[in-house]
C-alpha cells in the first residue's frame, strides 16, 4: 500500500513539474492573490476621508470647530459648499462621505446657553466608513464643546480639576481586548488570506484529479481497482505539503507584525487538518460527476462565498439557521476560530479539542470518496 | 457562412456545455440565494455583556440599568471579579466587560471624576463598535443627569439647565441605508460582482475550449472546422446576443425579485437602471470575450475569475475607501467593469444619485467595452492564424 501511495505521489510530482499551470496554482497565483489583499489594506488605518462643511454661521466659534475637525487625521475638508443640497449632491456622487452643517447663530446661541446643534449627515451606505466618521465626528464635536465649557466654567469655579469634573463627571476608559492595534489590516487580512487560501486548495485538488480524467489517464494512474484510497492520498500529498507551507507562510507574515498569544503547534496542526479536509471535500465534489469543468463550477459555488460566512465582519450569533449550517460545512470557519483563539487568547488545547475534532470529522468523507471512485473505475475497467 | 448558421453553432456550443450552463444559469440563481444568507437578519442585535460592580451603590445600579436599556447591550452576567468575567469572555459567553470601580458614588460626590472601564473584543469590529456606542450613550446620559442636577443646585431653572449642560451638541443623520443594514451594504455590490464573474466564467470556458480545440492537431471534427472558418464578428456578435439576453433577464431578476425579497432599497428609476445596466452587461461580455481569447483551455477561467473576486470586492471602494487604496491597485481595479459598475449602481440605486453624477462610470464602461472587444478580436485572429490554417 505504501508503495502505491509513493508511486502516485511521484507521479503527481512529475506532473506538477511538467505543467506550469499546476505549478502556478500552488505558487505564483496564491502568492499574487495574497499580495493583492495585503496591498489593498496595507495602510491599515483609514485617513483623510473627504467631508464637506456647510458653515451657516461663519463666526469665530464655527472657525474653531472647523480647525478641530481639520486636525483629525481621519478626515479632511474637501469643500465648503453654500447649501446643504449642494453638499448632498457631493455625497451622492461619492466625492465626499459626510456633511457637517453648522447652524445659523451658532456663536450667539452658544453664548446664550441655548445649546445649538451641529448636524452631521453621513453616507451610511458604506457602513464601515460611516461608523468611523460617526465616532470621529462625535468625539471631535464633544471635545470642542468641552473646551468651550472648560473656559466658561473656569471663570466660575477657579479650580482646573473641579472644572474638569464639572464637564465630565464620569470618565470612560475603553480597552480593546486582543486586537490591541485597532487596525483593520490585522482584522481583515488575517481572515481574508485563509478565505482565499481555501479556494486554492479546492481548485488545485480538482485540477490534479480532473486532468487525469480529462486526458483519460485514469487507467494509467489507478492501474487497478485496489488501493484506490492509497493512490488518492499519494495524489493529494504534494498539495497538502504545498498548502500547509503557504498557510505557514501567511501566518508568519501576519504574526511577525502582530502579537501571537498561543501555540503555533496547535494552530499548524489545525491547519494541516483543514487542508486535508478541503482536499477530501474537493474529491467528493469531483466524484459527484467525474466531470472536470463542472466540478470546478461546483467548487466555485462552495468556496467563493466563504468569507461572508466566517463571522468576522458580521457576527455569527446574528446569522440565520441556513447561514449557520453553511458556515459549519466550510472547514475554514472552524479553522478561523482556532486561529483567533490561539492568536488572541492563547487558549489551551482542551478548549480547542472541539474545533480540531470538527475539522477531523471532514476526513471521514474520504470513505464515500473511495467508494465512488472504486465504482467508477470498476465500470471503466470492465 | 451566413450569420444564422454561426448563431446556431454558437448557441449549440453554449447550451450543450454543462459547465457553462451550470454557471450562467444555475450558478447565478444559486448565488443570489446563498450570498445574502449571512446578513439575512440585517443588523446586529444586543451583545451579551458582563458587569463587575465593585461599588454596589444606587448610582452604580442606575448606570447598569441605563446600560441594559441601550439597544446594543444586554447584561447577561454579574461577576464578582474581573478574572471571572475574563474567563467567560474567553469561553465566548460574553463579548465585553464593564467595570464600575470601588467608591464610585463617593468620588462622584467629592467631585473626583471616577472612571468606568469598558473592555471589548476588538477582533470583530461590529461587536466592538456596538459595545462602545452603547457604553458611551449611557455614560453620557448619566453625566448629563449629574450636570443638570449640579446646575439646579446653582439655582438655574430646570429648562435652562437642560439646555445648557453642554455648550453645543452633535446631531447625526444617516443619509442612506438609515438602519445600518448589512444586507443593504453588501448585497447590491456583491450581486453586480456575481453577474460579472458568471459572465466571465461562461465566456472564459467557451473561449478557452475553442482555443484548446484549435490547438489540437489530431481527430479534427466538423465542429473544429467551424472555429477555423467562421467570421469573427459573427461569432462574437452571436455570443453577445446570447449572453446579453440571458443576463438581461438575470439582471431584472436580481434588481427586481431578489432586491424585493431581501428588502433592499430601490431608488433608481427604471430607464436609468436599464441604460446603466446595458452598458455594464456589454462591458462584462466584452471583457469575457477578451479573457476567453487568452485562455488556453476550458479549465483556466473558473480559477482565475474565482481568485480575483475578493480583491475586486475590496478594491471597489464600498468597504475600504478608495482614498486608502494604493494607487497601483486603484488603477488596476479600474480595468475591470465591476469597479465602475458597483460605483454607478450604488450611487443610482442606494443613494438616489442622478445619472449625470455617475456619467464618468458610464463612460468608462463603454470605453472598456470597445477596448476589450478589439483586443479579443485581434488575439483570437492571431491565435487562429498561428494554430491552424
Amino acid at each position: 500500500m505504501f508503495n502505491t501511495l509513493n508511486e502516485a505521489f511521484l507521479y503527481e510530482l512529475k506532473s506538477i513539474n511538467n505543467s506550469w499551470y499546476k505549478l502556478f496554482l500552488i505558487t505564483v497565483l496564491p502568492i499574487i492573490s495574497f499580495i493583492l489583499i495585503i496591498a489593498i489594506f496595507r495602510t491599515g488605518v483609514i485617513r483623510d476621508l473627504p467631508i464637506v462643511v456647510v458653515d451657516n454661521d461663519k463666526s469665530k466659534l464655527s472657525h474653531m470647530l472647523l480647525t478641530n475637525i481639520e486636525a483629525s487625521p481621519t478626515m479632511q475638508i474637501l469643500a465648503m459648499p453654500n447649501s446643504t443640497k449642494e453638499a448632498i449632491d457631493l455625497v451622492k456622487s461619492t466625492k465626499a462621505y459626510a456633511i457637517i452643517v453648522i447652524p445659523n447663530h451658532f456663536l450667539k446661541n452658544t453664548l446664550l446657553g441655548k445649546q445649538p446643534q451641529v448636524t452631521a449627515m453621513l453616507n451610511t451606505q458604506y457602513i464601515l466608513i460611516g461608523k468611523i466618521l460617526t465616532s470621529v465626528l462625535t468625539s471631535t464635536v464633544m471635545e470642542s464643546s468641552a473646551q468651550v465649557e472648560y473656559v466658561k466654567n473656569l471663570v466660575d469655579i477657579q479650580n482646573p480639576e473641579a472644572t474638569i469634573h464639572s464637564i465630565a463627571p464620569i470618565g470612560l476608559q475603553i480597552t480593546p481586548f486582543f486586537n490591541m492595534y485597532q487596525n483593520y489590516f490585522y482584522f481583515l487580512v488575517s481572515s481574508l488570506l485563509p478565505a482565499i487560501w481555501q479556494i486554492f486548495i479546492v481548485i488545485a485538488t480538482l485540477v490534479s484529479i480532473g486532468v487525469i480524467f480529462k486526458s483519460k489517464k485514469e487507467k494509467i494512474f489507478f492501474k487497478e481497482t485496489k488501493y484506490v484510497g492509497a493512490r488518492l492520498m499519494g495524489l493529494m500529498l504534494p498539495y497538502t505539503i504545498a498548502f500547509v507551507l503557504l498557510g505557514t507562510g501567511y501566518l508568519f507574515y501576519i504574526f511577525s507584525m502582530w502579537e501571537f498569544q498561543g501555540s503555533f503547534t496547535i494552530l499548524l496542526f489545525g491547519m494541516f487538518l483543514t487542508v486535508v479536509a478541503y482536499q477530501v471535500i474537493a474529491l467528493l465534489i469531483f466524484a459527484t460527476g467525474f466531470d472536470y469543468a463542472r466540478s470546478l463550477s461546483l467548487g466555485a459555488v462552495y468556496t467563493a462565498p466563504a468569507f461572508a460566512f466566517l463571522g468576522i465582519t458580521f457576527p455569527i450569533y446574528n446569522m440565520n439557521t441556513f447561514a449557520l449550517f453553511w458556515r459549519d460545512i466550510l472547514p475554514v470557519s472552524h479553522y478561523i476560530q482556532l486561529q483567533l483563539s490561539q492568536a488572541n487568547y492563547g487558549a489551551n488545547i482542551f478548549l480547542e479539542i472541539d474545533k480540531l475534532l470538527t475539522l477531523f470529522a471532514f476526513w471521514l468523507l474520504f470513505i464515500p470518496v473511495v467508494l465512488l471512485f472504486k465504482k467508477k473505475l470498476k465500470k471503466e475497467m470492465s | 457562412m451566413n450569420f444564422l448558421t454561426t448563431f446556431k453553432n454558437e448557441a449549440k456550443l453554449i447550451f450543450s456545455d454543462a459547465a457553462i450552463v451550470l454557471t450562467i444559469i444555475g450558478g447565478v440563481i444559486l448565488y443570489s440565494f446563498l450570498y445574502p444568507q449571512p446578513y439575512a437578519k440585517q443588523s446586529i442585535s444586543a451583545l451579551s455583556v458582563s458587569v463587575v460592580d465593585y461599588d454596589k451603590s444606587d448610582v452604580s445600579r442606575s448606570i447598569i440599568f441605563k446600560l441594559n436599556t441601550t439597544p446594543q447591550i444586554t447584561i447577561t452576567r454579574n461577576d464578582l471579579s474581573q478574572r471571572d468575567a475574563k474567563k467567560a469572555l474567553v469561553r465566548g459567553d460574553i463579548k465585553a466587560i464593564i467595570v464600575i470601580p470601588k467608591n464610585f458614588k463617593r468620588n462622584l460626590a467629592l467631585n473626583i471624576s471616577p472612571t468606568i472601564a469598558v473592555g471589548a473584543d476588538s477582533s470583530y469590529f461590529l461587536i466592538y463598535g456596538g459595545v462602545l456606542e452603547g457604553a458611551m450613550k449611557s455614560v453620557l446620559t448619566q453625566s448629563a443627569t449629574i450636570k443638570v442636577a449640579n446646575l439646579l443646585k446653582k439655582q438655574v431653572p430646570l429648562v435652562g439647565a437642560k439646555e445648557s449642560y453642554t455648550p453645543y451638541s452633535l446631531n447625526t443623520i444617516n443619509l442612506f441605508n438609515k438602519n445600518n443594514s448589512y444586507t443593504q451594504y453588501v448585497v447590491p455590490a456583491v450581486f453586480i460582482l456575481i453577474l460579472q464573474q458568471t459572465i466571465l466564467i461562461g465566456l472564459g470556458i467557451l473561449g478557452g475550449g475553442i482555443n484548446e480545440r484549435m490547438a489540437r492537431k489530431r481527430n479534427k471534427t466538423k465542429e473544429d472546422e467551424y472555429f477555423e472558418t467562421a467570421h469573427i464578428w459573427q461569432m462574437y456578435l452571436s455570443r453577445i446576443i446570447i449572453f446579453l439576453s440571458i443576463f438581461f433577464v438575470h439582471m431584472l431578476f436580481y434588481f427586481g425579485y431578489s432586491f424585493e425579497h431581501f428588502e433592499v432599497t430601490r431608488l433608481v428609476n427604471i430607464p436609468d437602471l436599464l441604460t446603466f445596466g446595458f452598458a455594464f452587461l456589454i462591458a462584462s461580455i466584452s471583457f469575457g470575450l477578451f479573457l476567453g481569447s487568452l485562455f488556453a483551455s476550458r479549465e483556466i477561467a473558473t480559477p482565475v475569475v474565482l481568485f480575483s473576486s475578493l480583491p475586486l470586492v475590496f478594491s471597489a471602494g464600498f468597504v475600504w475607501p478608495l482614498e486608502s487604496l494604493p494607487s497601483a491597485i486603484y488603477y488596476l481595479s479600474q480595468l475591470v467593469p465591476s469597479t465602475p459598475a458597483i460605483h454607478g449602481f450604488l450611487s443610482l440605486n442606494q443613494m438616489g444619485a442622478s445619472f449625470s453624477m455617475i456619467v464618468n462610470s458610464y463612460a468608462l464602461l463603454w470605453l472598456q467595452s470597445i477596448v476589450y472587444l478589439v483586443l479579443a478580436s485581434i488575439i483570437f485572429l492571431k491565435k487562429r492564424n498561428s494554430l491552424c490554417c
